[in-house]
């Protein structure tokens, strides 16, 4: 039952007869959905940890402001970056310090 | 002096002394000039809470540097490899004091939590859509229900609500890197049953999509 309750939480699903006015999905479940579904579609089956990508985010930022073509050289750190808010975020800062000493 | 190489960088640093300190001063002078991108626009600049935040960086990315001189392996400046140290010590307090104060999603959910959600505003989907959406909404849940374990659910419920993994990692008692495979294999799990259930992302995503809110 807690595990249901868990999930009811993420996306306030509730049983209700199709056809209910209550069937309605409120706006911010159906986005969280969509959020969910976004990281699944870009979900591969191997992919690099934020360890990993910390290791070499240095090389990586300095690639980017050299204007090499990260995405294509680097595939697996950039599928990071697209998945991990946490380290995208950490990449622009030091993208933005990198590129103000240039 | 900030225009050593990388081998002058890392020679300095080792020799002790004189020369270390020098190297050192030099360093924090260079952090301190960094530091201001990520602070800006998270706590207000020239406060007391951001000087205080920025000297406790700064002292904590020196003792890294120190510590971890060894693992640099020159394929980037040095002083781009201690900027990355500083971000990351920065923005690790940096969130810490954000979301101290936010407890982890609460996992019951009571009856009052029943109602909001049917006080909530409705989109502008026809009803054949909300039904879909609603049917979809079921069939993933279960989904999710049936695939994951409970912490891997607590960890999802915690970044949809804008937790920084960081942050749901400590509340959870683990680290960021063990939170991202487990929730990297949880990300597999249920895209590869959605597969066996004859559904791709994208498809399921396409439901929530039709139409406007």
């Amino acid at each position: 039952m807690k595990f249901k309750q868990i999930i009811q939480r993420l996306f306030a699903f509730k049983k209700q007869s199709p056809a209910s006015p209550q069937n309605k999905i409120p706006a911010d479940k159906s986005e969280k959905m969509q959020k969910v579904m976004a990281m699944l579609a870009n979900t591969q089956e191997v992919e690099l940890t934020c360890d990993e990508v910390f290791a070499v985010l240095d090389q990586f930022v300095e690639m980017a402001a050299r204007g090499e073509d990260v995405s294509q050289l680097m595939p697996l750190i950039q599928q990071h970056l697209d998945m991990c808010e946490d380290c995208r975020e950490e990449y622009k800062i030091l993208e933005s310090i990198v590129q103000s000493a240039t | 002096m900030d225009k050593r190489t990388n081998e002058e960088w890392v020679a300095d640093l080792r020799a002790g002394g004189d020369q270390q300190a020098q190297a050192l001063e030099d360093l924090r002078a260079i952090i301190l000039r960094g530091l201001p991108y990520a602070i800006a626009g998270r706590i207000a600049p020239n406060s007391p809470e951001s000087e205080a935040l920025t000297e406790e960086v700064v002292q904590e990315t020196l003792m890294r540097v120190l510590e971890y001189l060894d693992t640099f392996e020159g394929r980037s400046q040095f002083t781009t490899w201690a900027h990355k140290i500083a971000v990351r010590a920065a923005l690790t307090e940096l969130r810490r004091v954000r979301w101290r104060e936010v407890p982890l999603p609460e996992m019951e959910m009571n009856d009052e939590g029943d109602a909001s959600y049917r006080e909530l505003p409705d989109s502008q989907a026809s009803p054949e859509e909300q039904v879909s959406r609603a049917e979809m909404m079921k069939r993933v849940n279960r989904i999710i229900m049936e695939e994951l374990t409970e912490k891997q659910r607590m960890a999802m419920t915690a970044i949809m609500e804008g937790f920084p993994l960081e942050e749901a990692a400590q509340r959870l008692g683990t680290n960021r890197n063990t939170l991202y495979k487990l929730m990297h294999d949880a990300r597999l799990r249920l895209k590869k049953r959605l597969e066996k259930e004859g559904l791709t992302p994208r498809e399921v995503l396409s439901v929530f999509e039709q139409s406007g809110k």
